[in-house]
């Protein structure tokens, strides 16, 4: 592959270590291997070196952190809603990472649950929170281990507790692990698992930073959302503003996984040339395979044929420019030889599994989809039920109360849209084999 | 800063307390939006995604259940969007209904089929099978529950949340497998259970006492009063008027008596009003006679008698009126007051309260008759278990008012059995109790349906009933019985 283009000309991602700088360390996990590379420094920065929740605010809002969890949400002004009346308020940690293709937080767990940690208790001080959670996936089950020994092990250091460091700031943090449902990690979905209810996503408003966990104000923050504040409160906003565009800042853990000679999980830095990315860190794919599409942002984003990804970056600005989001970052490469037909029905069979049934256009949308897909697959298509998908996709966005009726119509109506060729050879390939088997 | 907002809909101004939402707004001025989760007695769901409307300056379509009007608002709820989104809420709402209508109870009163009239009319894209979820489940003792044609919309869940906190009902699995259902080995028991067939937008509660008897265009409703307990809800009867056949009742909204709601009790209010439940014409010794025969053997007896040799027993089931008629008619034709005694089932605890509107006083109108007995000058002694009061009145004439909800006095049979022991007792009442077999006469009355009088309730709040045609066309009421007694002892003097 010739080099392309790009601003990042001649750095390697091995250059952009903020979230992955403990890869490849011996042991670590451990507290104390963390606190070599400056472990816990953040928070004490922040509770001995004078600084108000305000300027914790202020700082990551300069710094231009967004929420990694997929929409992308600027954190400092999230947590600026939080009302700064007296009473409980809650932190939660969204580490039900389920969108299909991502596992990014599950490594940060993995390198060190540390990083997390001293975020969440830095998120915490900010909004003013005496209590946290990390909600986790009920199926993650060495992350679950890792994160209840790393807040075991800040509370025998001191970072957790009723007077952590001495200076009177009081928290207190547990895991909560989740029964394995996607729609517990959006993030009222999740409020309302916490809660000990279905997990079924709530009405707004009220906001859940007003009324929230049990009522209370409450923030929700992914995991690498929340794994990047220590390095940005060491570090300086500006550092962080150096990686990255102008709109969207620092660093961010891409997974990709398809057919490419060296899948993984990778930290670059957001506007990084997707392209550069499948072909020049990946490897390309397997076999020298030619590339169909990309789904970039994890199943509910768009999907991106081989021609849009020739130029296109990886921030949330070029993502939506070209129809579809960074999400997660979960980037699926999809090859040559995979039916786009076969695509469209896996995915429909996942949106249609995980709807928790709530809104009616997503839960009677989402099983149509999925038999119409299904019976294209069947061969009992015929033209036009593409475009049947597409139609009824379109009615089911923007009509619910969260998010995952417009994840599911995203590739409901793209797909047939873009790859409406496939859909005909579709219908053709099975007439013809139906007719050779009459 | 005021506490008002003006919006518009439709180009209408309404102007709705701050707070309200922009379906209350436009409840109050008389814009329909469509919508099946949303019920005025429960809490937002916000789930049915059926109430779009367009509001300016936001980009989406908005729910109008859960978005709060406010000032200068400028919403839109008839534009072609607004219409295509009731169209397919409606088209995602049938996909995978069973369109059993036919065989339906809910046909003819159902949601469903009226926003399809309303705003739907498409053809149907759907040509897949449709989801198979259990049907004719026994949820209790008075519904039948079709998780088939339920539309998920949790006014039910709710229900049983927030008004009976029973918390019975939960929906169960996800996506369109989502089912309605009871939690496992509970059932739907208590006295509010009518209420979940009532507020079920769809067929999928039906109600055991109703369900297949009657197809509901065949139904007449008239506007009354409940005369279950002290609480007096107000009520819609139903009758089907070819027949003259009374099928049922249902609440209807008074935000001062009863809210939107009303007890299972109340709902056998109908059962006592038909044919074959009543006494169809006066009985005198045992032998059918006329109305005219039977008062004429009262007022012969009234000129008999005086005063103080004249009881009268009565129940708090009457009417203001019927009251009024019975005192002042027997203050002028005996030229005194009677003895008036007040029989209440000794079984009673009138200041039970379950909490929501069931009353212990099984009485709808105790305060009404208290009123009366003021304003007549009258003090009334009590007769609850011990009728020695009554006994020793030695009276020559007793006239008797009985319940007409018998339900309330389960001692009926052998309080009857102590009038017998008293001489010439004259029962008004519509009993076909064996035990009033023996009264020397039993005259049938109106029954509450059949009665335009007054009620007062518990809480002073006085309620008109409203009359339909009597089942017996020669049937009175009371105070119709004794303005003909006053006129055939004028006529005879």
């Amino acid at each position: 592959m010739p080099v392309m283009n790009s601003p990042y000309n001649g750095r390697q991602p091995s250059e952009f270590r903020i979230l992955t700088e403990l890869e490849g360390v011996p042991n670590s996990r451990s507290l104390e291997v963390y606190k070599k590379h400056g472990g816990y420094a953040a928070l004490e920065k922040v509770l001995k070196g004078g600084m108000s929740p305000d300027d914790v605010i202020n700082l990551v809002k300069a710094s231009g952190l967004r929420g990694r969890g997929g929409a992308g949400f600027p954190t400092g002004m999230k947590w600026g809603f939080v009302p700064k009346a007296p009473g409980e308020k809650y932190l939660i940690t969204n580490f039900d990472e389920g969108e299909p293709g991502t596992y990014k937080d599950r490594y940060i767990a993995e390198l060190n649950a540390h990083m997390l940690i001293e975020g969440k208790l830095i998120g915490a001080y900010a909004i003013g929170a005496s209590k946290s959670y990390i909600y986790l996936r009920g199926e993650f089950y060495g992350e679950i281990a890792w994160c209840e020994q790393a807040i075991k092990e800040a509370y025998d250091a001191g970072y957790l507790g009723d007077n952590i460091m001495g200076t009177g700031f009081k928290h207190h943090m547990d895991v909560y692990i989740g029964a394995g449902s996607y729609i517990c990690g959006e993030e009222t979905g999740l409020i309302s698992s916490l809660e000990g209810k279905k997990g079924q996503p709530k009405l707004k408003p009220p906001f859940p930073a007003v009324k929230g966990y049990l009522g209370q104000p409450t923030i929700v923050n992914n995991v690498e959302t929340l794994a990047a504040v220590p390095w940005i409160i060491r570090n300086g906003a500006e550092a962080y503003k150096k990686f990255g565009t102008e709109k969207s800042a620092g660093t961010k853990l891409f997974n990709i996984s398809g057919p490419v000679v060296r899948p993984g999980c990778y930290e670059l830095p957001l506007g990084y040339p997707l392209k550069r990315f499948i072909f020049e860190d990946c490897g390309g794919l397997i076999g020298g395979k030619k590339l169909k599409a990309v789904i970039p942002g994890g199943a509910s984003a768009p999907v991106l044929t081989a021609a849009e990804i020739e130029t296109i970056t990886m921030d949330y600005e070029a993502f939506a420019g070209a129809g579809t989001m960074l999400g997660s970052g979960a980037v699926i490469v999809i090859p040559e030889d995979v039916s786009m037909v076969h695509v469209l029905e896996n995915l429909m069979h996942f949106f249609k599994d995980e709807s928790c049934g709530q809104c009616t256009p997503c839960r009677e949308g989402t099983g149509w989809l999925l038999k119409m897909s299904r019976d294209i697959v069947n061969g009992e298509g015929s033209p036009g039920d593409a475009e049947k998908i597409a139609d009824v996709a379109g009615k089911m966005m923007g009509r619910t109360i969260c998010t995952f009726s417009d994840a599911a119509a995203g590739p409901a109506r793209s797909i047939p849209q873009k790859f409406a060729h496939e859909f005909l050879e579709f219908y053709k390939s099975k007439q013809n084999a139906a007719q050779a088997h009459g | 800063m005021s506490n008002q907002v003006t919006l518009s809909i439709n180009n209408q101004s309404i102007t709705v307390p701050a707070g309200s939402t922009i379906m209350e707004a436009a409840q109050k001025l008389g814009v329909s939006v469509p919508h099946f989760c949303w019920h005025p007695g429960l809490s937002i769901a916000g789930v049915c995604r059926f109430c779009m409307v367009k509001v300016e300056g936001m980009p989406k379509l908005q729910i109008a259940c859960n978005t709060p009007a406010t000032e200068g608002m400028k919403v839109d709820t008839v534009s072609s969007d607004v219409k295509d989104a009731h169209k397919w809420a409606l088209e995602f709402h049938l996909i995978n209904h069973p369109l059993d209508c036919p065989i339906c109870d809910q046909a003819g009163e159902c949601e469903l089929q009226n926003y399809y009239m309303k705003v739907g009319k498409y053809q149907s894209q759907m040509e897949d099978e449709k989801v198979l979820k259990p049907k004719a489940l026994d949820v209790g003792d008075t519904l039948v529950l079709d998780t088939e044609r339920c539309i998920l919309c949790s006014r039910c869940v709710r229900f049983e949340d927030e008004v009976t906190k029973t918390s019975t009902l939960g929906i169960f699995n996800r996506g369109d497998q989502a089912t309605i259902g009871t939690y496992q080995d509970r059932k739907i028991k208590h006295n509010y259970s009518y209420n979940l067939a009532d507020i079920c937008p769809v067929g999928a509660f039906t109600a055991k006492d109703f369900r297949f008897k009657c197809r509901v265009w065949f139904l007449k409703e008239t506007k009354t009063v409940c005369p279950g307990c002290s609480t007096g809800c107000n009520v819609n009867l139903f009758q089907n008027s070819n027949q003259r056949e009374y099928y049922r009742l249902k609440p209807r909204h008074n935000a001062d008596v009863n809210g939107h709601w009303m007890c299972d009790t109340g709902r056998t209010m109908y059962e006592h009003l038909n044919a074959s439940a009543r006494l169809p014409a006066p009985l005198l010794n045992g032998e059918t006679v006329s109305s005219q025969a039977a008062l004429q053997a009262v007022t012969d007896t009234l000129k008999s008698v005086s005063a103080d040799k004249v009881a009268v027993v009565l129940t708090a089931q009457f009417t203001n009126e019927d009251y009024k008629a019975t005192l002042s008619t027997l203050k002028t034709l005996l030229k005194g007051t009677p003895k008036v005694f007040v029989w209440r089932d000794e079984s009673e605890k009138a200041e039970d309260f379950d909490g929501i509107l069931f009353r212990g006083d099984r009485n709808p109108n105790t305060r009404g008759m208290m009123d009366v007995f003021k304003e007549q000058g009258v003090s009334p002694v009590m007769l609850k278990g011990d009728f020695s009061a009554l006994a020793s009145a030695a009276a020559e004439l007793t006239l008797i008012f009985g319940p007409e909800v018998e339900a309330g006095y389960p001692n009926l049979g052998k309080a009857l059995s102590r009038f017998v022991e008293v001489k010439k007792a004259v029962y008004f009442g519509n009993t076909l109790n064996e035990s009033a077999k023996k009264m020397w006469l039993r005259m049938p009355v109106k029954v509450f349906a059949e009665k335009s009088g007054t009620f007062v309730n518990f809480n002073g709040v006085a309620q008109k009933l409203k009359a339909n045609p009597p089942v017996f066309t020669a049937v009175k009421g009371v105070d119709e019985y004794f303005a003909d007694l006053s006129k055939m002892s004028q006529a005879t003097l």
